[in-house]
Parts: C-alpha cells; structure tokens; sequence
C-alpha cells in the first residue's frame, strides 16, 4: 500500500504532467477530476496521499478533504492552490493538511514535497 | 512656435510659448506706449492736450464728438479717455457710459466747467476715474493722466497675474511685471525647495550661470536674515558692494541698487523677489517701494491661487490613481487564478520534456527558454496576487525603522554584490504607526530593488527617516534616495501607473511601484517621486500614526 497516491483536479494539463512526475518515480497515480469521482475512488481505496485542488467544479476542494480525512484519517493531503492566503493551517476547521503545492509548480516542487514525506514514515 | 513680430526679446518671446490670446494681450501690454485718446469738441484746448501729452511719449487720438469718441473705442483699444462733458449732440455723460460698455478696462478722465460739481460727481459715478476742472494748467493734466495709467496699468497687472493658475506661466508674468514697474536692469524670483534651498525659479537679464550663482548667494543670505530682521518688511541695499554682508560675493560690483521683495503664505516665508539696477543714481523712490508693496502682496494672493490649485491637481490624480490601482485588484485576484492552471501545464510538461532530452541538443535549449519564459509568468502572476492580497492588512502600532531594518538585512548582501553602499539616517524621536508590518517590508523591499537596479555600477543608497506632520497629524517621513540613473521627467508621473516600466524586458513586471502606492493608501499616506536624469531617484513616503 505504500506509494499509492491519489491526484485530484479539474485540469487535465495539470494532472497529465503530475501523474507522469511522480509515477517515473515509482508512485501509483490514480486520479479524479472533481469530487464526487474522487470520494468515489477514496471508498474503494487506501492511499498514502492525496494532492487535491481546492477549485472543483462539483464542490468545494476544502469540503472534499474534510470527507477524505474522515473516511480515511491517514491519509496525508496536498492542498493545491493558486493563492496566497489559503496558506493557512487548518485549512478547515479540526483538519490539518501535509503541505501546500502553489501554482504554478514544476515537477521538482511535487517530487520534493513527496520525497520528504517519504522520509519522514 | 515661433514668434514673428515680437521684439528681439528673450522675455517676450518665452511668452508665445504657451496658448492663449490673455498671453498676446499681455506681451501687447508690456511693449507698447499708452495710447490715449481725446474727446473734445474745441480744437484749441484738444491740441494743447494732445500736444503737453505726445511730448511725454504717449500716442494720442483725437475726436470732436461724443459720437466720435464711441466710435473709436469700438474701433480701437485705448488706455485713457480725455472727455469734454459739454459738446453737441452726444454729451459727455452719455458717451463715457457707452464707452465703458464697449471698453471697461479703458480709464477716463472728465473735463468739466468750472463750477459744475453735480456734473463730475455724476461722470465718477460712470465710472470716470477723476475730473478737471477748466481752465486747468498742463502739470495738474499731467498728474492725472499719470495717476489714472498708473492705475490702469496696475489693473492689467491683476488680470495678467490672475489669468493663470498654471505656476510656471504666474512666475514668468510675475517677474515680467515686476521687471516692467521697477524698471529693473535685473530681476529674479528665488523659491524655497523641499529641503529648504533656495533656487532661482524664474528670472530676468541674468546672463550666464556665474551671475546666476552671483544672485542666488545674495538671494540665500538675505534669507537667512530676514527671519531675524523684519520678515514682511522691503529691504533695499544701496551698492551692495560696499556693504560688509555682501562685498565678497562675485559680479556683486554690477549691481548699483538691490530691493528684496519677501514672498509669503501665511506667516511662513516662501522665498523672494530680488530686483536689481545697475545703473548709477538709480536708486529706488519712496514710490518704488509703494508699488513694490501692492505689487508683493498681488504675487503673494496669485501664488497661493496656484499653490491651491496644484494641490487640487494633485488630490485629482491621486484620486484616479487610486481607482485605477482598485480595479486593476480585483481584476488581477481572478485572472491570475485563470492563467495558473494553463502556466502549471505547460511548465510541467516542459520540465517532463527537459528530462527526456540531451542537453546538446537545440530542443533542450529551446525548452530551457520556455521554462524561463513561464518562470517570468509565474513572477508576474506573484506580483499580481500580492497586489489583489492588499485587502488583508494586519494593522498594529509599529516603529518604522523595524521593517526597514528586517527589508535591509534581508537585501544587504546583494547590495554587498553590486558595490552599493547603505547610508542609514534615522531622525529622534520617531512616533509610531499604525501600519502593516509585512506590507512595509515589501513597499521597502520594492523601492530598494528599484535603487539597485537604477545603479548597475555601484553607488549609494541614502536612506532617512524623521518625524512629519499630516495635516493636524503627526506621522513619519521616509526617504530612500539612489544615485542612479534617474527618471526622464515626462516619465516621472507614470512611474505609478500598473505596468509601466523602464527596466528591460523581463526584468520588471511594471507592479512594484503600483503595489507600493496601493499599500501606502492604504496607510493614509503618500508617496511621491524625485528626480534628476543621471543624478539619481528619491522617493518619500509619509504615513500619519
């Protein structure tokens, strides 16, 4: 069950070259593009991470990781976003994220993010 | 523009410069003799009057009726009306109200019979500016026509002076006139800048910079003493060459006779008026200095017409600034959130590439350059969100000189690279702010990377701080000067406007400036620019506690 992570975004683009970054380093990749499909995969499956976008055209990213890490507390989630201001820990109330992905991010900057959790199991 | 028919006068021909018949009328004014013309239906008397009158250098016109006299004002433009009340037809009375009609700056002067009060007080209340009595002899003729083109003249004066609010054009025609009713040799109007020097502002018959430096020292040192002297009052120096506080000031031999006319607004001195004769016995009369008085306090209401003026400019544009800077936030929070997904695919497909890629080859190279390309992308988007975040201020009582001093610690050793020296001045006595430390940090951060590459070989960065006062409030001021490059002047107002920028491309997103004045309003403060091409930059910053 370890390496398995989970990508969660409206963007094809950026979920194509975010799944190819981390599956060329040994991660399984499986993705949604909004979230009813990825709490849908989240009841089947048990993933070491989520990366998760807080834009989703079906329901609010912050809703989303609320029902993921109540489903499955161990989950470590990424948060996505393109601003500044939601760098804030909780990012709901009672739920605290791993670490924060601001775009626009390159490869490096996912992989690094990954690796050091890694690390730190 | 040039000015074809305007005598060969430096003066002069500055004028034709700015638009505006007020500005022809006033170079008319200036160079032409008094015309007068007089209404009489005796030949005898009307040629002795013309006659007393033409050898004293004025241009007369004559006509023999009233209905003459109205005729001709319609048709030209006369400074003086010398009336007979009696004559046939239209009387006197009559045509002086029409001639006022059609001419209300023309000044009039009533001959009546002896006797006839009633007629006199009647042409005063027409508008008439004195009467004389028949028979009268020429040297009282003489004394009224002057006295009534004194006035005429300071009549023209006011409206030529009130005419604009545009400073520049007010001081030009300020040391025009002043030159014209003094008879100066030499005149000059010296201000007081931000930093308290004096400067010659505008000035007449200064040939040269050596003479320029010549006045301006006299100019600086009778400042310094008219605090201490009397500081409303005229000062006249009479062969200032030979008076001790002067004597070693070069060309100070030139000068025969000096006034100093005060400039105030308020109780606070503004600078001066400096009117110089260099010929010998040309002293200055009791009259001179009467003129000179009306005169001062004339300039010293029209300065502060466009004193006021500029600073509703100012507020104006602030105003439009400020606009603009809102719109242009909320646009950019939304458009930057719609660029970033598009920028992050095409900077991580491009690193994908970059992976697979030999770094000999031309298509690596090619995607380094898309990599950069996104990478400046993403450094505009950063800005444009830092700009749209400036809602979210965090305001607490600060002291200045702690996010100046974090923003330089965090800066020195770039500056360390680029052989930029810091000099710190920090004033006693600094009140605190009530300001957003973090947005401090990035309004000095931003002004200190402007310096820096406005100095690409070097140089210094002089950076104070002291206490100021906004309005009735206290606050600080604070200056961050560069000896760089400078900004061109047309440029100078711009350099606030989002994405204006003189750096090259790619190197400035054209925000920083933008953002810095966002912040600042939002502290209640103002920012504000100075300049000199190739001497360097100066920005000053004042936020009320």
């Amino acid at each position: 069950m370890h390496k398995k992570i989970l990508i969660v975004d409206d963007e094809d683009i950026v979920r194509n070259y975010a799944r190819r970054a981390l599956s060329s380093r040994g991660w399984a990749v499986s993705e949604a593009a909004d979230g009813t499909s990825a709490l849908a995969l989240i009841e089947k499956e048990d993933f070491t991470a989520v990366i998760c976008d807080l834009k989703m055209p079906d329901m609010r990213g912050e809703e989303v990781i609320k029902k993921i890490k109540a489903r499955r507390p161990a989950v470590k989630i990424i948060v996505v976003t393109g601003s500044f201001s939601k760098l804030a820990n909780p990012i709901v109330p009672g739920v605290e994220v791993y670490g924060f992905l601001i775009k626009p991010f390159g490869i490096n900057e996912i992989r690094d993010i990954m690796e050091k959790m890694l690390k730190e199991e | 523009m040039q000015s074809p028919s305007v005598p060969g006068n430096g003066l002069m021909r500055k004028f034709i410069l700015y638009n505006g018949f007020i500005e022809l009328a006033w170079i008319v004014f200036m160079t032409k003799k008094a015309r007068i013309l007089v209404v009489d239906d005796e030949e005898q008397i009307s040629e002795i009057i013309c006659a007393a009158l033409s050898s004293d250098g004025y241009v007369l016109s004559r006509a023999f009726s009233g209905e003459q006299g109205v005729n001709a004002v319609r048709k030209e433009k006369f400074d003086l009306v010398i009336m007979d009340i009696q004559m046939p037809g239209m009387d006197g009375i009559s045509a002086l109200g029409e001639i006022k009609k059609i001419d209300p700056e023309t000044e009039a002067i009533i001959i009546t019979a002896y006797g006839s009060m009633s007629t006199a007080i009647q042409s005063m209340r027409k508008g008439a500016f004195d009467y004389l009595h028949k028979p009268f002899n020429i040297a009282e003729l003489r004394t009224v026509v002057e006295r009534a083109l004194e006035k005429k003249k300071f009549n023209d004066i006011t409206k030529a002076i009130f005419s604009t609010i545009r400073s520049e054009e007010l001081l030009s025609i300020i040391i025009d006139s002043v030159t014209r009713i003094l008879k100066a040799d030499e005149s000059l109007l010296v201000l007081i800048n931000k930093t308290g020097k004096p400067y010659i502002a505008v000035s007449y018959g200064l040939d040269g910079q050596a003479r320029e430096k010549s006045r301006l020292e006299v100019c600086t040192r009778i400042l310094h003493r008219l605090p201490v002297d009397d500081i409303n009052a005229i000062t006249l120096v009479d062969e200032p060459f030979n008076d001790a506080k002067f004597t070693d000031i070069a060309l100070i031999g030139e000068i025969k006779f000096a006034m100093i006319l005060p400039l105030m607004e308020g109780n606070r001195l503004t600078g001066l008026i400096n009117i110089n004769r260099k010929r010998p016995n040309a002293y200055f009369t009791e009259n001179d200095t009467q003129r000179a008085k009306v005169f001062g306090s004339l300039v010293n209401l029209a300065l502060r017409n466009a004193n006021l003026y500029r600073q509703l400019q100012e507020t104006q544009s602030q105003l439009i600034q400020a606009e603009k800077m809102s719109v242009l936030g909320q646009m950019s929070g939304g458009l930057a959130h719609e660029i970033n997904n598009p920028i992050s695919g095409i900077l991580g497909l491009t690193q994908l590439l970059l992976e697979k890629e030999e770094r000999s080859t031309q298509s690596y190279k090619d995607l380094k350059d898309i990599e950069k390309a996104v990478f400046r992308c993403k450094k505009i988007i950063t800005s444009l969100l830092s700009f749209a975040r400036q809602d979210e201020s965090l305001m607490s009582p600060i002291n200045v000189n702690e996010p100046l001093e974090e923003t330089l610690t965090l800066c020195a050793h770039q500056m360390e690279l680029q052989r930029i020296t810091i000099v710190r001045k920090s004033a006693e006595g600094l009140p605190m702010i009530n300001a957003d430390f973090q947005q401090l940090m990035q309004v000095f951060l931003n002004l200190l990377t402007n310096a820096r590459d406005a100095m690409p070989d070097g140089g210094t960065i002089t950076i104070s701080t002291r206490p100021a006062q906004v309005g009735d409030k206290e606050g600080v001021e604070i200056t961050i000067a560069d000896t760089g490059v400078g900004i061109p002047t047309n440029m100078l107002t711009r350099v606030f406007d989002p994405f204006f920028t003189t750096k090259p491309v790619g190197r400035g997103t054209g925000l920083g400036l933008s953002v810095c004045l966002g912040i600042i309003n939002k502290h209640s403060g103002t920012i504000t620019a100075q300049s000199e091409p190739g001497k360097g930059s100066a920005f000053t910053l004042i936020i009320p506690t």
